[in-house]
């Protein structure tokens, strides 16, 4: 019954979603056709030529007939197509969605374990040097732009050292698969993956230290100790198993956002993620892609977000009796 | 080294002065012709000629590159490696080459008629036969298909009413107004389409297929976007192309571009260097400078169609009030020239050799005050005849810093005389959508060589106000149709003068500076890059064997 009440919780949220995702693009002054032809050639139109141009992308029907046939669309698998790329939106996404899942899950789990890690330890040493200079090293990491952080990295890796490739996902004249084509897109990753860890790592880091730091004052700390129980099974069985809960949630909601994928970041690597097909399907107002890849997104939230709540009562059992 | 530099300067002024004296004798005109390029470099190497593979950065993407996914003047470049055209090498320089054309003749006295002669031999990249076939179907679906940015050279300025094949070679065209330049204009400009390819495809945006042309080079693979792989067209019938691989990656940051450059993992950048970086790189060992023209402009754009800029003596005065030569200084560096010149580009062919925009603040206030723009209130700033203060609204784009620069001072300027202005700063994307519906007094913008460079493309600018109902000034609607029914060259050159000093004294376009286009590259990886008027360096003529560029490539001279 419980888990049928979340399924239809999420049900309502996903017709929400839907409804935002075709609605937001629209909402935005300007359309497709504004950016697919240039100004000298848009001054000449005519009304029928212009109206042609509208008619190819079915954008010369009323908005109620576009909504019912991307809702449709959806539950056929056919978002369309894409206005400035001239191809089945599926098809756009998926080329990126490989790269994004890439950048975005090294990224996750290396912040996860990092953050985790040294949240953990900087609240067993609060007040010490580690826990202050973490501290430090998060407010100074976590309020830097990213693309300030990245534009440091590419000036001095690529620019000074010379030790990494500055922009891409893949080198271009490897054969797919070779062992120079896997090298390359490692080395492809270090920067841009290293710029998103830093980033989340000092939200990681804060909410570990934070919950640790919570669960270490707590009166069952107290009475562990009072029954005798050693430092070590105090801080993981006792402390840790208590604060692991919001890095979980911290966590679930990175992979909700994996797809999501890094705006900025992607931008300045030219990485082809869906976070910079996002960019352009902005610059480019284009509904169906924007569409295609909010949707995308949102599914995953929501799929993270319910696994979240179904893992919930598995780390924590008074959780099951809620 | 310094032989070729001696060689270099000697090769670029003789073809200059050839240049020029072929360009005075034709016709009789006296066209502009673009100021030469210029290396930068402190040293001018010499690399090699020839190259395996090369790898190029672009920052717009190009689609499938096809007429219908590329119409921006950053990236058609890529266009014309595939296609061909029946001159080359564009409507800037005013001269051009027979391509795919032998001939292209004027039949009739009025010049509507016009026969087109074509190479025989040519093959299309899947190794079918280019014929009459091809160029009459061009026409044709230019004219009645989607619009894109070259239809209009059959839809439009000129109209086509008559596409016949004469015979497997030779086309014969009709238009429904007057064509006198068609062989330097529409036949330099229009990209050649495959019939076969084309002839079933309705939506050609969303047409996927690569391209196929008779160009030097074949879209082989791409992922729109991210790259695009070019393989010589080894068999090209005007030379086998000097670089056997071309790969061009999308980099859109300048940032990551220009370090990609540095530490070699591009071989050249086709976006022009700032300003900062030419000074820093002109003693890189590794790098090579060019100062090439392409033709670009920025402008202020005025709302002719919102009043009370249809009141063409305000829209002098406010001409009148603004110079450009500080926007050069304070904007980009020096790096250009200022708009002084006027309207269309100081450099164009086309343009009135004297043409200049006058800078007069105080015949701008004596105007603004015979015509009732007076400050009644003191505060400053004048009203309009009817009480409204005249204070218009400024756009620009939010991702263009020089622009903003360069608002800050038209706003100074304008305060001058009187006339106020805010400044709004919105996104992008936002741009095209304001501009499209009208909703603003000025804006500034900036503007390609087919906007500006073209003398076709002045008037379908001003014909698109007129359609829009924007422009209600009766006596430029008299010069623009008089241009449309010149029936000579040297009447329509004429006429197309007499526009230009129009416009430049009531202007709906103030030009603001035109800027200088610099581009760099790697010479140890290939160093045998050539400009043309209008492209650039990077274009097909520079992987072109040196016999196969005659009459395509301008003079490039040592600094």
């Amino acid at each position: 019954m419980v888990y049928l009440r979340i399924v239809l919780q999420y049900a309502v949220v996903l017709i929400v979603a839907l409804s935002l995702n075709f609605a937001l693009p629209r909402i935005a002054p300007g359309e497709p056709i504004d950016f697919l032809l240039p100004e000298d050639v848009l001054a000449n139109m005519s009304q029928e030529e212009h109206a042609q141009v509208m008619r190819e992308f079915g954008l010369d029907l009323p908005v109620s007939t576009q909504f019912s046939n991307y809702v449709t669309g959806v539950f056929s698998g056919d978002l369309g197509t894409s206005v400035s790329y001239g191809m089945p939106v599926w098809e756009v996404v998926l080329s990126r969605l490989p790269w994004t899942l890439l950048l975005m899950g090294w990224a996750l789990v290396l912040s996860a374990i990092a953050g985790s890690a040294l949240g953990v330890a900087a609240a067993k040493l609060k007040g010490g040097k580690l826990d202050i200079m973490s501290l430090v090293g998060v407010m100074f990491l976590g309020s830097a732009p990213p693309f300030w952080v990245a534009m440091l990295l590419i000036t001095l890796f690529s620019a000074h050292l010379g030790w990494l490739p500055s922009y891409g996902a893949a080198p271009l004249t490897a054969m797919p698969g070779s062992w120079d084509w896997i090298s390359g897109v490692a080395l492809r990753l270090i920067m841009p993956v290293t710029a998103l860890t830093l980033f989340q790592t000092a939200n990681i880091l804060l909410t570990a230290r934070s919950a640790m730091t919570i669960a270490l004052g707590q009166d069952y700390i107290t009475f562990a100790r009072a029954k005798g129980a050693s430092e070590n099974r105090i801080f993981t069985a006792h402390a840790f198993r208590n604060a692991c809960l919001p890095i979980y949630t911290n966590i679930m909601i990175g992979i909700g956002n994996l797809v999501g994928g890094a705006l900025v970041i992607e931008t300045v690597f030219s990485y082809p993620g869906i976070g910079s097909l996002i960019v352009e399907g902005v610059g480019a107002r284009d509904y169906n892609l924007l569409q295609g890849v909010f949707l995308l997104a949102t599914l995953s939230v929501v799929l993270a977000n319910l696994a979240a709540d179904l893992g919930y009562p598995l780390l924590d059992p008074r959780a099951r009796r809620a | 080294m310094i032989s070729k530099c001696f060689s270099l300067f000697a090769v670029g002024a003789f073809t200059a002065m050839t240049a020029a004296s072929a360009l005075a004798q034709d016709a009789g005109e006296s066209g502009v012709q673009a100021p030469p390029a210029v290396y930068l470099s402190a040293a001018q190497n010499d690399g090699p000629k020839e190259a395996e593979e090369l790898t190029l950065g672009m920052w717009v993407k190009a689609g499938n590159v096809t007429t219908y996914t590329i119409g921006n003047s950053w990236n058609d470049w890529i266009l014309w490696l595939v296609y061909d055209k029946l001159r080359e090498p564009s409507p800037y320089a005013g001269e051009a080459e027979d391509w795919l054309a032998t001939s292209i003749t004027q039949v009739s006295e009025d010049a509507r008629v016009w026969e087109i002669d074509l190479r025989e031999g040519v093959k299309w990249h899947d190794g079918s036969e280019f014929t009459a076939e091809d160029v009459a179907f061009t026409f044709e679906y230019y004219r009645e298909g989607p619009a894109n940015r070259w239809t209009h050279h059959s839809s439009s300025v000129p109209r086509m009413v008559g596409i016949e094949v004469i015979d497997t070679y030779k086309v014969r065209l009709t238009s429904e107004k007057p064509m006198p330049n068609f062989d330097r204009i529409t036949a330099t400009d229009l990209p050649i389409i495959q019939k076969a390819q084309w002839e079933g495809v309705e939506d050609p945006r969303s047409f996927t297929d690569i391209g196929i042309g008779t160009g030097p080079y074949r879209l082989v693979d791409y992922e729109a976007d991210r790259y695009y792989k070019f393989e010589a067209n080894e068999n090209y019938w005007r030379g086998k192309p000097t670089v056997k691989k071309l790969n061009i990656v999308m980099i859109k940051d300048p940032q990551t571009m220009f370090t990609a450059l540095k530490t070699g993992e591009i071989d050249g950048a086709a976006r022009p260097v700032p300003p900062e970086l030419v000074l820093q790189w002109k003693n890189d060992s590794a790098l090579e400078m060019i100062s090439a023209p392409t033709l670009w402009g920025v402008w202020l754009d005025i709302n002719v169609g919102r009043k009370p800029f249809d009141d063409r003596d305000l829209r002098r005065a406010v001409t009148l009030a603004i110079n450009p030569e500080p926007m050069l200084e304070r904007v980009v560096l020096g790096q250009g020239k200022s708009g002084k010149h006027g309207w269309p580009h100081v450099d164009s062919f086309w343009t009135k050799p004297d043409l200049a925009a006058a800078h007069d603040p105080e015949l701008a206030m004596s105007i603004l005050d015979e015509g009732g723009y007076a400050d009644r209130d003191g505060d400053g700033t004048r009203e309009t005849p009817d009480g409204k203060p005249l204070v218009f609204d400024l756009k620009i784009a939010s991702n263009q810093p020089t622009f903003l620069r360069a608002a800050e001072i038209v706003t100074e300027q304008l305060k001058e005389v009187g006339v106020g202005v805010k400044v709004t700063s919105i996104d992008p994307g936002s741009m095209g959508q304001m501009w499209r519906s009208r909703q603003f007094d000025l804006r500034i913008a900036d503007i390609t060589p087919h906007g500006i460079a073209d003398q076709d493309m002045l008037v379908i600018l001003y014909r698109g106000d007129i359609k829009n109902e924007m422009l209600l000034d009766e006596d430029k609607k008299t010069i623009v149709d008089r241009w449309l029914n010149a029936e000579t060259r040297e009447d329509r050159l004429k006429v197309s003068y007499e526009l230009q000093e129009y416009q430049t004294k009531y202007p709906n376009r103030v030009m603001l500076w035109y800027p200088e286009t610099v581009f760099a590259y790697r010479w140890q990886a290939y160093d045998n890059y050539v400009p043309s008027t209008g492209y650039g360096i990077f274009h097909k003529y520079s992987f072109l064997p040196e016999e196969a560029r005659d009459g395509t490539v301008s003079p490039l001279l040592s600094e």
